[in-house]
C-alpha cells in the first residue's frame, strides 16, 4: 500500500495536476488544457476526473489499495479578502471573475477522487501558499543547494513578488510584497493596450512584437510608473498616478482590429518599462551568498527578459524550472505534501526531465490502417532520428509526438513540429501551412548544448526554452527562420544525457546540411493547445499542410499518389 | 525581553493603526476595538504585511480579522514570535 501525493493548481485558470510518490518522486504533471483541448482551460476543475483516472493510470496508483493526498496550490480562497488586494490595473469583471473561479476550485478540489471512487467522501485537502508552490516546484529543477528564489506573478494569496532564500536545499521566505501591485497584471494591461488579450494567453504576442519597436521614453515611463519598487516590495500608484499614465498610454494603444505593428512601439516600450522594474527588484535579491538565482511565477516566461539576467545583480546562472506559471504550482503543492509527510524541510531535486504528461497512447497503432489509405505509413525502427534528420534536410515540415509529453507551454521535441531553420522562408510557409500564427512571431532552435559557443554571444543552458539570446551575428544568415527580428533566439538546448533522441537528431541534420541546428516549435495549431492523443496529431496533419508526422517511431508522410 | 517586544509591538501597531485609520493615538489602546477605529478591511491586511516586515515573521493576511481587539491581535503576533 503506497501514498501518492496529488498535487492540484486551483487558480481557475491553466488548471494543472501532478503526482508525486511516498519518495518525493515527480511520477506526473500535465496541464488540464492538454486533456480537455481547450487552451487555458479557465474553470475547469484540475482534477477533471477522466484526466486523472488517466493520471493514475500513468503513474501506478492501484485504487484497491494505494492512498492520495490531496494538496492545493492555494492557501485559501481569495475571494475571502478585501477585493481591493487585486489590482485595478485589469477591468474589475475579470478580478471578480478570476476571485470566483479560483474560490470554486479551492472549494472542489479533490471532489473528483469520488466519481473515481478512490474516496467515499470529500477528501481532506492540504492547502500551500501560492508562492511556496511556485518556489518549491522551481527548485525541484533546479541542481544547487543554496540560491536566491524569486517569484514574480500576478498575484498570491497577499501581493506579486516574494523572495525565497534556498539554503541546503530548505527554502525560506525573506520577504513578500502585500497589496495591490503586480508585474502580472501589469503586463496583462500592456497586452490590452496593444489590442491583445491576456485572457487568451497573449502575452506572448506583446513580447514577440516588442522586437519589432522603438522604445519610447514616454511610453516607458508612463508604464514604468504604475507600480513603485520598494525594497524589492511593488506597490500599485496612487489612483490619481494611475488615471493619468493609463490616459497617456491610452493615446497610444492599437485597437484589436488596426494593424499589428502599430503597437510595435507601446510593446516595445511596455517590455523595456518591465526590464526596469524586474532589475529594480532584482537589486533587492541578492545578499544571501548564492550566485544563483531561482525565477519563477509566471512573470518567469518572459523569455526575452531572462535571457539578460545572468550576470547582473550578483547572480552568475539563472534557473528557470520548465512550468513556472500557474499550471507548474500542481508539482509544488504535491511535493509539499509529501515533505510534510516526510517531516522534511529539503526540497527534492528531480532528475530535471520536464517529460512527465502523457505517454503516446498505444491505441495509436489502431488508427494506421485507416491513415494508409490516405499516406505512407513507414516504421523508421532504431534509427528514427538519422531518418527523420534526412526527412527535415529535405525540407520537410514534420510533427513529433514521442514518449511522454512535455510540462510547461513549451514543446521541447516530444510534441513539437520540427523543420529545417536554414530557408528564409520557412517560417511564413509553417505559418501557412500548419501554424496560422501571425507572421512577426519567432519560432525557436533546438541546438546540442556543446554547440552554443558557436551560436550564441553569451551562451547560457536553456533545456526549457526560458531564454533568449543573441546569435553571434555572423550565423545569423545560416539559419534565418530562427532568428528573430531583433537577432534573438529563444533556444532549447539539449545534451545526449538529458534528450538522447533529440540530441541525436540535431546532430544527424548537422550531419546533412553542415548546420546542427533545428526549428521547433509547439504541435498544434493557432488557438489550440499542445496536441494531447494520436486522434489529436493526426487530425493536425489531416486538416493542415504539415508535410508528415512521426508516431513514436512510426513516420506517416502526405502520398500524393493515394486516391 | 518578551516584554521589550511586546512593548515595540504594540508601540508599533498603535503607530500604524493610527496612520491609517487617522483614529487619535489615545483611543487606540490593547482593549479598543478594531472595528470601531474605523479601519478599512484593506487597511487591516496590509497592517499585517507591515508587521511580518517589521518583526520577520510570517503573519496570516486574515489574522487581524479573527481579533475583536488591538490586545488580542498584539497576543496573536506575540504567539507566532514565541513559536
Amino acid at each position: 500500500m503506497a501514498l501518492f501525493h496529488l498535487g492540484l493548481s486551483t487558480s481557475g485558470h491553466d488548471p494543472a495536476l501532478a503526482l508525486v510518490s511516498e519518495t518525493g518522486e515527480i511520477l506526473f504533471a500535465e496541464a488540464t488544457e492538454r486533456f480537455v483541448q481547450d487552451k487555458r482551460a479557465w474553470g475547469i476543475v484540475p482534477d477533471h476526473f477522466n484526466h486523472l483516472a488517466s493520471a493514475l493510470k500513468v503513474a501506478g496508483f492501484d485504487p484497491a489499495g494505494d492512498r492520495l493526498r490531496v494538496a492545493t496550490s492555494w492557501s485559501r480562497a481569495k475571494a475571502d479578502l478585501p477585493v481591493q488586494l487585486s489590482d485595478e490595473l485589469l477591468e474589475a469583471p475579470d478580478v471578480t471573475w478570476v476571485r470566483e473561479l479560483q474560490a470554486d476550485m479551492h472549494r472542489m478540489a479533490g471532489a473528483s477522487l469520488m466519481r473515481l471512487g478512490v474516496v467515499a467522501e470529500m477528501p481532506e485537502r492540504r492547502h500551500f501558499d501560492h508562492h511556496l508552490c511556485h518556489a518549491v516546484a522551481a527548485c525541484a529543477f533546479a541542481p544547487v543547494e543554496d540560491a536566491a528564489c524569486l517569484v514574480i506573478d500576478g498575484e498570491g494569496e497577499v501581493g506579486a513578488v516574494s523572495l525565497f532564500d534556498l539554503r541546503g536545499r530548505s527554502l525560506k521566505r525573506r520577504w513578500r510584497s502585500w497589496g495591490p501591485g503586480s508585474l502580472g497584471a501589469l503586463y496583462s494591461a500592456l497586452t490590452q493596450l496593444c489590442g491583445f488579450d491576456w485572457r487568451l494567453g497573449e502575452e506572448w504576442k506583446v513580447m514577440g512584437l516588442a522586437a519589432f519597436g522603438t522604445v519610447r521614453p514616454d511610453l516607458r515611463d508612463a508604464l514604468a510608473a504604475m507600480v513603485e519598487v520598494d525594497n524589492g516590495r511593488l506597490r500599485l500608484a496612487d489612483h490619481a498616478t494611475i488615471t493619468k499614465m493609463t490616459a497617456r498610454l491610452r493615446k497610444a494603444a492599437r485597437a484589436p482590429s488596426a494593424p499589428i505593428m502599430e503597437a510595435a512601439d507601446l510593446a516595445a516600450s511596455g517590455q523595456a518599462a518591465y526590464a526596469l522594474l524586474v532589475d529594480r527588484i532584482l537589486a533587492d535579491c541578492a545578499g544571501n551568498g548564492a550566485d544563483s538565482l531561482i525565477l519563477s511565477g509566471g512573470c518567469a516566461l518572459n523569455s526575452s527578459y531572462n535571457g539578460t539576467i545572468a550576470g547582473r545583480a550578483g547572480f552568475e546562472r539563472l534557473h528557470v524550472p520548465p512550468a513556472p506559471a500557474d499550471d507548474g504550482n500542481a508539482i509544488g503543492a504535491a511535493l509539499l505534501s509529501y515533505m510534510e509527510t516526510a517531516g522534511t524541510t529539503r526540497v527534492p531535486l528531480g532528475d530535471g526531465s520536464p517529460y512527465l504528461g502523457t505517454p503516446v497512447d498505444g491505441r495509436g497503432g489502431r488508427f494506421l490502417d485507416a491513415v494508409r489509405r490516405t499516406a505512407r505509413v513507414t516504421d523508421l525502427g532504431d534509427d528514427s532520428a538519422g531518418r527523420l534528420a534526412a526527412c527535415l534536410a529535405e525540407g520537410k515540415i514534420v510533427g513529433v509526438m514521442r514518449g511522454r509529453a512535455e510540462f510547461g507551454p513549451r514543446a521541447l521535441g516530444n510534441r513539437s513540429i520540427l523543420a529545417d531553420p536554414r530557408p528564409a522562408g520557412m517560417k511564413d510557409r509553417i505559418n501557412a501551412a500548419v501554424k496560422g500564427r501571425e507572421p512577426y512571431r519567432p519560432f525557436a532552435p533546438v541546438i546540442c548544448a556543446e554547440d552554443l559557443p558557436d551560436w550564441f554571444d553569451a551562451p547560457q543552458p536553456a533545456p526549457y526554452m526560458s531564454l533568449t539570446l543573441r546569435w553571434r551575428p555572423e550565423r545569423c544568415a545560416e539559419v534565418p527562420a530562427v532568428v528573430h527580428e531583433d537577432g534573438t533566439g529563444r533556444l532549447q538546448s539539449v545534451t545526449a544525457g538529458d534528450m538522447p533522441w533529440m540530441h541525436r537528431l540535431v546532430r544527424r541534420f548537422g550531419e546533412h546540411t553542415g548546420v546542427p541546428v533545428i526549428l521547433n516549435t509547439s504541435f498544434n495549431v493557432m488557438g489550440k493547445p499542445i496536441v494531447h492523443s494520436v486522434e489529436d496529431a493526426l487530425a493536425v496533419f489531416m486538416t493542415t499542410g504539415l508535410d508528415a508526422v512521426l508516431i513514436e517511431d512510426t513516420l506517416i508522410e502526405k502520398n500524393p499518389s493515394a486516391t | 525581553m518578551t516584554a521589550l517586544i511586546e512593548t515595540e509591538l504594540f508601540q508599533f501597531l498603535r503607530a500604524q493603526v493610527v496612520q491609517r485609520s487617522r483614529a487619535p493615538a489615545e483611543r487606540v489602546t490593547p482593549d479598543a476595538k478594531l472595528s470601531d477605529l474605523g479601519m478599512q478591511s484593506i487597511d487591516a491586511v496590509l497592517l499585517c504585511g507591515e508587521i511580518e516586515d517589521r518583526f520577520e515573521v510570517e503573519i496570516d493576511p486574515s489574522e487581524i480579522f479573527e481579533h475583536e481587539t488591538v490586545g488580542d491581535f498584539a497576543q496573536s503576533v506575540l504567539g507566532r514570535l514565541a513559536a
